[in-house]
């Protein structure tokens, strides 16, 4: 059983200035994280999510590659952060909306029957589930920052 | 923000171990009696008490007795942790397309 997340959203800007902000580096570390992403199909990047030691959060490198690159329409990358967040996809695709954009997002390959490979538990304490709660505290610490 | 109580990483370590996946995935569909779900093993019939236990203990599965046998019934909401992962990157991209859409309309001013 697979899982995935889907988003949509309604943007005033065109595509093309939207497909800008997903597929700049610059643009990319504004509103995701710091990277060395490069808009061509087998690029292998990584997202740094920076230590917020004032919720306990250690940072986490998110390893990705280019998938598919179609501008402005289309953004496919994967999205591997450890344990069983292992070559999961994240997808960006870009409609126009009148003079605006619809987004649609989707985030696949979690998969909930089996997400839980015994390798995951190896070694100290359960890497990927603390990986995963400083990845929620870190979200936390970012919506109440921004408050 | 506590992410996982104790009781919680229970039900992971519980189901981190490949024949009490198989043992929920039995469950999933009906309520068996243990010597059908020894039947998908090989091994001994002690080792899959043991299995079950670890679910008994952590909730994941009840036990009820049936004449002279015991039956086995999936308890599918205790399994809500394991879903929780899945709603922190939820959450995560709630927020990263809010940081986009400000990053376009701060854009956009300039």
């Amino acid at each position: 059983m697979k899982h995935t997340i889907y988003k949509e959203i309604s943007l005033p800007q065109p595509p093309e200035q939207v497909w800008r902000a997903i597929s700049n580096r610059a643009a990319l570390a504004d509103w995701m994280y710091p990277n060395d992403f490069e808009p061509r199909v087998g690029h292998r990047f990584s997202f740094h999510v920076p230590p917020k030691p004032e919720v306990g959060f250690d940072g986490l490198i998110v390893n990705c590659e280019v998938l598919e690159c179609d501008p402005p329409n289309q953004l496919v990358f994967s999205w591997s952060a450890g344990g069983p967040v292992d070559n999961t996809q994240v997808s960006f695709r870009l409609e126009p909306d009148g003079e605006g954009t619809r987004l649609f997002l989707a985030h696949s390959g979690f998969d909930l029957s089996h997400p839980f490979g015994d390798q995951a538990f190896k070694g100290a304490g359960y890497g990927w589930a603390m990986m995963l709660g400083q990845l929620a505290k870190a979200i936390a610490g970012e919506a109440s920052a921004g408050n | 923000m506590t992410i996982m109580p104790d009781c919680e990483t229970d039900v992971f370590s519980a189901i981190s171990h490949r024949a009490r996946r198989r043992m929920l995935d039995l469950l999933t569909g009906a309520e068996r009696p243990v010597s059908a779900i020894a039947a998908h093993f090989e091994m001994s019939r002690p080792a899959v008490s043991q299995h079950l236990r670890i679910l008994l203990d952590a909730g994941l599965v009840r036990e009820r007795r049936h004449g002279r046998e015991r039956r086995y019934r999936l308890v599918p909401e205790q399994l809500s942790p394991v879903r929780d992962w899945i709603a922190h990157y939820d959450r995560f991209w709630e927020d990263h397309l809010q940081r986009l859409q400000n990053h376009l309309s701060t854009k956009n001013e300039e």
